[in-house]
């Protein structure tokens, strides 16, 4: 008998239904939800802003084919991951970077912070921050928005609480703060809009409602013990939560889906160290905004927050034991 | 002769400390923010190497295997003394610079570990051979990345200037976290080149670590620990 031309039954392995949900529509809700702090950003610090957005996007794009090139990978970047690492980096950037400063910047968070652990989804920490942290540590001065925006008559929230104490910032708004009358990052002051972001994002599931939480339970706990212990010299916790890049952090940086654990517990406390850990940084730290670096710091703590997992239903064994140690070392 | 350039010449580049056998990598990380710090130290390293391989490899028939490692460390340890005592003599700015580093050689994993792997094994001719070649390359080693990270981070190279006014300072390179970083993308340098060199020999990659897991106590991220 002969074979017909087209198969009658496809076989294939499972499974069969597919939820619809791409990177590429994950990455393109991102980007979307990030759109209305964009806009907002350029609103605030004119065209400066748009530059710097524009040209770190082009740079971590491109930095990610030829990476892409030289470890013989597939080219994956248009699944726009590289897209959303370069504005979520520039909107940690002043709108005065200099032109060096967000192309190094944006290249090492792509390189350093992607690339070199094995590309999207293989990186244990997350990828905007570390090319944030290495242009703090190198070019602290450049990146001091308060010292290259002089010309801006905005207040610096964050740097006047560090450098004058809590009687300069009495005078700031909590609403001034929400709608981003404030200097830091371009895009991460952008308060309301981000929180429009965020919520669209957690509407469709993008971020787990976890660690926003954990995150900003973290910080106005921390801030309301500080308090308790002297309100005089340390700020309230509306102030903490609305000033500097909280928010995004919250809903951009911290939910970074690699270098964040799985699970409701892990979450939560990972959120919360978070939180906590921005506080502990800002009181007593030398950098006036501890967001990026909390969350560097807690991106450390997830493979640890991930052994937190459930007994498998009716399982002799629990993940810690013997046996399956042994097991998961053979194959390694 | 020519087993004596051989043990020479494979601490040069097949077996190279802290690249290839990543051994002694505490000064490597520590005192390698300009290129002059890294060459003084590779100095003292192959002084107190050299001589360390010389008396053990002298001494191996009369030290008890139970006690080797004690007496071992007790050669290395009069030597770094000695070092110590000639680099405040003649060369003062540099002792400062390294400071804690120079007593530290006493318990750099290389000097035992050739001591321990060859020096207490073979005749005294090879095992200074042996001392010398590890020392040079580990000289060599620590310069080199010593000058990239002078390069990037100061703009200078052996405190000569090298980059223009335009430069600003990457000073990333010269903090803690440069250094893990630089090491890091050089030992993925060597790896690359290893295996391109063994492409072209007909030999297939190594995409792994080479030994087992159970053999090996250095893996952090071993599930139980």
């Amino acid at each position: 008998m002969n074979k017909p031309l087209e198969p009658i039954l496809t076989v294939s392995v499972p499974p069969h239904v597919h939820c619809g949900r791409t990177i590429k529509g994950y990455m393109i809700e991102t980007i979307a939800a990030l759109m209305p702090a964009a806009l907002m950003a350029t609103y605030m610090f004119g065209m400066g802003a748009l530059r710097v957005m524009a040209l770190s996007c082009a740079v971590a794009v491109t930095t990610e084919a030829i990476c892409n090139k030289i470890m013989g990978r597939k080219q994956s970047i248009d699944d726009f991951s590289g897209l959303l690492t370069g504005l979520l980096f520039s909107f940690l950037l002043p709108a005065s970077a200099p032109w060096w400063l967000v192309t190094v910047g944006a290249a090492s968070s792509i390189i350093l912070g992607k690339m070199i652990f094995g590309g999207l989804g293989a990186s244990p920490l997350c990828a905007p921050v570390v090319g944030w942290a290495v242009c703090r540590i190198s070019w602290g001065t450049v990146m001091d928005t308060n010292a290259t925006m002089l010309s801006s008559n905005l207040p610096a929230p964050l740097q006047q609480l560090k450098y004058f104490g809590l009687d300069s910032i009495q005078s700031i708004q909590s609403s001034t703060l929400l709608i981003g009358e404030q200097l830091g990052g371009l895009g991460e002051v952008q308060v309301i809009a981000l929180l429009l972001g965020g919520a669209f994002l957690l509407i469709r599931r993008h971020v787990r409602w976890e660690i926003p939480t954990g995150f900003i339970a973290g910080i106005l706990i921390t801030t309301w013990i500080y308090q308790l212990i002297d309100p005089t010299t340390y700020a309230p916790p509306m102030f903490h939560l609305l000033a500097g890049g909280t928010i995004f952090g919250a809903f951009f940086l911290a939910t970074d889906s690699a270098s964040s654990p799985i699970g409701l517990i892990p979450c939560l406390l990972f959120g919360l160290i978070a939180g906590t850990m921005v506080i502990i940084i800002r009181v007593y730290g030398i950098y006036p905004d501890g967001v990026p670096f909390a969350i560097l710091l807690t991106n450390l703590f997830t493979p640890l927050l991930d052994r937190i997992r459930p007994k498998p239903f009716g399982g002799p064994f629990s993940y810690s034991s013997k046996d399956e140690e042994g097991a998961t070392c053979e194959k390694c | 002769m020519s087993r004596l350039w051989k043990e020479f010449s494979k601490g040069l580049w097949k077996d190279l400390p802290p690249f290839k056998l990543v051994l002694g990598l505490c000064p490597v990380l520590a005192v390698t923010k300009t290129a002059d710090n890294g060459f003084g130290m590779g100095l003292a390293v192959i002084f107190v190497l050299a001589l360390s391989n010389m008396l053990v490899s002298m001494l191996r028939k009369l030290i008890p295997a139970k006690v080797r490692i004690a007496c071992f460390i007790v050669v290395a340890a009069s030597l770094v003394v000695c070092v110590e005592l000639l680099m405040q003599t003649y060369a003062y700015p540099l002792y400062l610079q390294l400071g804690i580093f120079v007593p530290l050689i006493v318990v750099n994993c290389i000097i035992l570990g050739r001591a321990e792997a060859f020096a207490s094994k073979n005749p005294v001719h090879l095992a200074v051979a042996d001392g010398l070649g590890m020392g040079v390359g580990f000289t060599l080693s620590l310069t080199f990345l010593g000058s990239i990270r002078e390069l990037f981070g100061y703009g200078t190279w052996f405190g000569m200037q090298v980059m223009g006014d335009w430069f600003q300072p990457f000073t990333f390179m010269i903090e803690a976290p440069g250094a893990f970083v630089c090491l890091g993308l050089i030992l993925a340098g060597m790896n690359t080149l290893t295996n391109w060199q063994r492409k072209n020999k007909g030999l297939e990659a190594i995409t792994g670590p080479v030994h087992d897991c159970k053999s090996c106590g250095m893996c952090a991220t071993k599930p139980g620990m």
